[in-house]
């Protein structure tokens, strides 16, 4: 097998076609910014017709041509996406497989992007992001992931080879490299962007870390938020001594080096205490309370449902609290064993308690202050005059008018846990060494770094491009949001 | 400046159209608009929100935001066409010959800059004076706008102030650079009726000084009356009448003028006699105007096949009258003298027997200096100071007085939110005052509920309509299923006259009057005895104010419920209430039934009050009674008579009786008590301050 070229048969056409609209855009772009600072301002006019008109002149036409630059530059990327799913093996070359092996995600995002823009005026806040370009940008990079992870998750379908396995001689090897002959047959022909230094495939890594950073990061984050807003609540809706004393011990927290916290973690005397696995058993009752209140206060008055609901949603909770925190050669081992129907490696329990307890603070403050701000509000004036629960008002009264901004930050708060495990694993701490996700596999390539670029690359360009997509899409979701 | 010698229109708009564009559709805010205010002359902009009468004053200073366009017409300013300059030469007007002030002072000023320093910023800017130059015009226009002690005033920063000082500060900085024309966008709206009755009064006082031109934006009638030369009626973003005060008040030509004069409470307007009429329908929403007039669907005089035909209505000047325009297109058919068609008249409820009693109620707050090291520099805030009157079944008892008098107060402490400092409260001879909410049972709870003030906030904006409602009816524990909880909100809509469809609906899909009248729904959910109003039209606009009092008072008769109608617009109080408890600084003043108040001898803060509520009626006489100064602040109240500080009759009781005691209440005449100083002959000689001409009756 030869090895594959970057680009394969396209890139003689495309590529060089690509490079010049891209450099003629910039060059336009540059152009036009200079040019505005001179040019005399526009006054807006309407047409009789109701259009407006445009500016014309020189850097209005200029503005029409880096428009046009730029939809074509978009189209050559998208050509040369479309091109390789319909070439044989090889003649597309890295690019074109890895396009290739990453269809269904292409095809899932084209279906979800066609819905959403054809139904967008039904669905509310989500169907306003398709109003905004950032946001939508945000969106399709974020979902880019959220694909992969469920594919290669569920069906097992984008990754090349095992991400574990290694396969002699490969080791280091620049993308493109091809499985040499005499190995086990079944074998995908190439490693698409080489291999570590263990000789494990790179693309298959990182699109296997995908997952484990789509698992984590989203579930620890919703930890810290149920954390934060169960204490956000009280401290803001009763305010003064409880107030006082939540907002110092979340200060006492964010003030504390949070890099000296993750060591103390995982030092060996401290785990043996039961310092972390006591954490957790701590944090991770907070999703019950805060159901148990939810549901609690709002079916009271009806004491037949309130039981049932209760039943419904506390067991389950219950049965994966307790199967979360028991497990064996822990001191919480309280829980009999047929009951017990998972245990979570130690490792990733670090992982959940450090990133609770770095975000829940801020989560908090959010919450404390759009609760004092909520609280002066009539309809909670009004729930109070009819004698409501302090819980209910809290918790259906207050709670889902502050929907906006947190769900905004819970985009951001998602791409700082993402960095956050990357951070860790970067550490060594929390996820086992050989896990494929991002910040392990960075921290693991970082090491040749020098010498062989290409292991820590991929991952790190995925951690980037996920993060930049959360941070567009919650950027896009503030400003529909804030529209009418 | 060129246009020094400039004499003819100051401001002459023609034919101007304004769109905003949104991402849906083109949204037209103000159409075919034509106005003309001559040098020294005070142009009047009326209509209910929505309208578009904001949105003329942004066209006119050319800040539409991006959204907003001028799509038609021109705006000429001495002459000039403002849609054709830069926004150099736009800067270079506004703030030096067009000024604007705005609804929220504390918006218009910055924090963090003093008094001085933000009005010196005006010439220097515009005309490059010296500092020296600048400091001494400052040091003037304060003077000039009667704020106390100008000097220091300079030096403070705006939170020092009160509400009403920042608006004079406002106007003082629209004055600085003797502007030709002052644009008011509502001024006074965010300010305290007697407060308001001065900065009116000053405003008009400074138009005469400086012989500015004003376009006054308000949707007050009675408010433009006093302050303006000519009027403008503006409807769903036309002009519909245009004319002299005199004639627009008196001799109108527009249905839409008259139904709306017709739905505010004038005097001799009477919740029984004489009920207000409301205007049938609801205010189109931009995009959904009908075809030909726009008021048409809920005109009285509606001609099928004229007035629906699709087409445009110009402005037809009145005959007779000059400079009287109307958009009607049978304004010579209609019988503009046919007497007021009298609307159902129902009997007087009698008020029934007494079901809550207040005694000697007391409020006080313990303010510490610090929150986490407080205790020694306690401060005691009385809010509410020997609290005592009875209310009676089916009987309207209506709270006046300004912010800061103690009436939300009062009402926290029935409704159970709050605990008495000392006195009763009885319900049914049940003591309530020591009882918090939480303690109160599901009937207390329900017997005593409340209408919010803020439409757009009395409901959560993340539930549906009927779920809103159904939740109180849980809560009062009425019904015993989820079917019987919905039958019984569905009759709740009902009763406040709303289409069941409603009950899928959320908020925001409402207008406030819909809004308020959800608001209302909810509170009589449980069959509430006593329902604690807190200014529940005051946010409202005209024509809807006058159908959500009506619903109140029907509910009322209906229900025989007691109303606690909590308000600072005494017209609307003389309308609808039976009794009246006038209320200042955490004191009684004045109690008494709705005649005996509004007719002397009067308390006089009622005295004050009355005056300066604005009425719409050209042919009522007002004395002129002006107040100083601002109210006290209730952590630090005046000694002896609360009102002392303001008082007009001070030396007559005694200046230093009414400064060191408190006074008694005096019983002046069967239910009619008084807190004050003023001995029987001074009561005696006491002229009404509202004079009614006979005719008029």
């Amino acid at each position: 097998m030869e090895p594959l070229t970057w680009t394969g048969s396209l890139g003689s056409i495309l590529v060089p076609a690509i490079v010049i609209t891209a450099g003629a855009f910039l060059t336009g772009l540059i152009l036009q910014l200079i040019m505005g600072l001179f040019a005399p301002e526009v006054k807006l006019q309407a047409n009789a017709d109701g259009t407006l008109q445009g500016r014309g002149g020189l850097l209005g036409r200029l503005e029409n041509y880096t428009g046009h630059l730029f939809l074509l530059f978009v189209l050559l990327c998208a050509a040369f996406i479309v091109l390789s799913w319909f070439m044989p093996y090889g003649d597309a070359g890295i690019m074109g497989e890895i396009s290739k092996r990453f269809l269904p995600v292409w095809i899932s995002l084209i279906i979800t992007f066609t819905l959403s823009i054809k139904f967008k005026r039904s669905l509310g806040l989500y169907g306003k992001l398709f109003d905004s370009t950032i946001g939508m940008i945000g969106f399709a990079l974020v979902m880019f992931w959220v694909f992969t992870a469920i594919f290669v998750g569920l069906f097992d379908m984008i990754a090349t080879h095992d991400p574990l396995s290694q396969i002699s001689g490969i080791k280091n090897k620049t993308p493109g490299f091809p499985v040499p002959e005499g190995q086990d047959e079944g074998f995908f022909p190439h490693y698409l962007l080489g291999g570590d230094n263990l000789a494990r495939d790179i693309f298959s890594r990182m699109v296997e870390g995908s997952v484990i950073v789509m698992v984590i990061a989203p579930l620890a984050t919703v930890f810290a938020f149920m954390v934060g807003i169960t204490l956000g609540l009280p401290a803001g809706y009763y305010g003064g001594r409880l107030d006082t004393i939540l907002s110092f011990l979340a200060n006492l927290i964010l003030a504390f080096p949070v890099i000296l916290l993750f060591y103390l973690l995982v030092t060996p005397e401290i785990v043996a205490t039961g310092l972390p696995n006591f954490l957790a058993a701590f944090l991770f009752v907070f999703p019950l309370v805060f159901f148990g209140v939810l549901i609690n206060s709002r079916f009271k008055t009806q004491p037949s449902k309130n039981m049932l609901y209760l039943a419904i949603v506390l067991i389950p909770l219950a049965w994966l609290y307790m199967s979360t925190i028991s497990a064996k050669g822990s001191p919480l081992f309280i829980w009999p064993n047929f009951l017990d129907g998972f245990d979570i490696p130690g490792g990733i329990l670090v992982v959940f308690v450090s990133v609770v307890f770095v975000n829940s603070p801020t989560v908090y403050r959010i919450v404390r202050g759009l609760t004092l701000d909520i609280k002066t509000r009539d309809y909670v004036a009004a729930a109070q005059t009819r004698g409501e629960g302090t819980w209910y008002i809290m918790l259906w009264e207050i709670l889902p008018n502050a929907r906006g901004p947190l769900i905004v930050d819970f985009c951001l708060r998602i791409g700082y846990t993402t960095i956050l495990l990357g951070t860790l694993g970067f550490f060594g701490l929390g996820l086992p060494p050989e896990s494929p996700d991002w910040g392990s596999t960075i921290n693991e390539g970082r090491k040749l770094l020098l010498i062989y670029a290409h292991p820590a690359l991929p991952p790190a360009i995925a951690l980037l491009s996920m993060v930049l997509g959360l941070n567009l899409l919650a950027d896009g979701l503030r400003e529909e949001s804030l529209k009418d | 400046m060129e246009n020094d010698n400039y004499d003819g229109p100051i401001l002459e708009i023609d034919k101007l159209s304004i769109s905003f564009f949104t991402r849906l559709r083109e949204i037209p805010a103000v159409m075919d608009f034509s106005a003309k205010i001559m040098p020294g002359e005070a142009l009047g902009v009326v209509g209910e929100s929505g309208c578009g009468k904001s949105t003329v004053a942004l066209g006119v200073m050319q800040d539409l935001g991006v959204n907003g366009r001028i799509v038609g017409g021109s705006i000429k300013f001495k002459g000039q066409d403002l849609n054709k300059m830069t926004q150099e030469e736009l800067r270079d007007i506004r703030g030096s010959q067009i000024a604007m002030i705005y609804q929220e002072p504390m918006a218009s000023l910055n924090p963090a800059m003093r008094i001085g320093k933000q009005l010196m910023e005006v010439p220097m800017i515009h005309e490059g004076v010296s500092e020296k130059e600048a400091y001494d015009r400052a040091l003037e226009v304060v003077t000039d706008v009667k704020l106390p002690d100008p000097k220091r005033m300079l030096e403070s920063f705006p939170h020092q102030l009160s509400g009403g000082q920042q608006q004079r500060i406002v106007i003082a900085m629209a004055l600085m650079s003797k502007p030709s024309l002052l644009i008011l966008d509502e001024p006074t709206t965010a300010l305290d009726v007697t407060v308001e009755a001065a900065v009116v009064e000053l405003v008009k006082d400074l138009g005469k000084k400086y012989g500015t031109s004003m376009l006054f934006i308000s949707h007050n009638l009675g408010l433009v009356l006093e302050t303006c030369d000519r009027i403008c009626v503006m409807y769903s973003g036309e002009a519909v009448e245009r004319g002299s005060i005199e004639d627009v008040f008196d001799k109108m030509q527009h249905p839409y003028t008259q139904a709306l004069f017709r739905s505010i409470p004038l005097p001799g307007a009477d919740k029984n006699a004489r009920p207000l009429i409301a205007i049938p329908g609801n205010f189109p929403l931009p995009h959904e105007r009908p075809e030909g007039c726009n008021f048409g669907p809920r005109c009285d005089y509606f001609e099928d096949g004229l007035c629906n035909e699709n087409k445009a209505i110009p402005m037809y000047p009145v005959d007779g009258m000059e400079r009287h325009e109307t958009r009607c297109l049978k304004f010579q058919e209609i019988d503009w003298n046919a007497p007021i068609e009298v609307g159902a008249q129902t009997e007087k409820p009698e008020p029934g027997r007494v079901v809550l009693k207040m005694d000697n109620l007391k409020k006080y707050y313990e303010v510490a200096a610090s929150a986490l090291f407080g205790g020694k520099n306690k401060k005691v805030v009385k809010a509410n100071e020997t609290l005592s009157f009875e209310a009676r079944e089916s009987e309207t008892l209506a709270i006046v007085g300004e912010s800061g008098c103690g009436k939300s107060t009062f009402a926290k402490v029935l409704m159970g939110l709050e605990t008495a400092t000392d006195g009763q409260i009885l319900l049914d001879n049940k003591n309530i005052e020591g009882t918090s909410i939480e303690d109160r049972d599901t009937q207390t709870v329900a017997d005593v509920q409340m209408v919010f003030q803020n439409p757009f906030d009395t409901l959560n904006p993340s539930m549906t309509v009927g779920r809103q409602i159904i939740r109180a009816l849980e809560i009062f524990q009425i019904g015993n299923n989820d079917e019987d909880r919905r039958k019984r909100m569905l009759e709740l809509l009902d009763l406040v006259k709303l289409p069941r469809a409603f009950a899928d609906r959320m908020p925001r899909q409402l207008s406030g009057g819909q809004k308020q009248r959800v608001g209302i729904a909810r509170a009589f959910a449980g069959d509430a005895r006593i329902v604690v109003a807190d200014e529940p039209v005051s946010a409202l606009d005209v024509s809807v104010q006058a159908a959500v009092t009506d619903l109140l008072m029907e509910i009322q008769r209906e229900h025989k419920t007691t109303l606690l109608f909590i308000s600072h617009d005494l017209s609307i109080v003389r309308y609808l209430s039976d009794r009246v408890m006038v209320m200042y600084l955490g004191h009684v003043v004045e109690l008494g039934t709705t005649d005996q108040v509004f007719a002397p001898p009067y308390h006089p803060y009622t005295e004050a009050l009355l005056s300066a509520v604005p009425i719409a009626d050209t042919s009522i006489k007002k004395k002129h009674i002006v107040l100083d100064g601002d109210i006290p602040s209730a952590m630090n109240p005046p000694s002896g008579c609360p009102f002392q500080t303001r008082c007009r009759w001070k030396d007559k009781a005694g200046a230093s009786l009414c400064e060191s005691e408190v006074p008694p209440v005096r019983v002046l005449a069967d239910g009619h008590q008084v807190k004050c100083h003023l001995d029987d002959a001074d009561f005696a000689a006491m002229e009404p301050v509202i004079e009614t001409p006979v005719a008029a009756e």
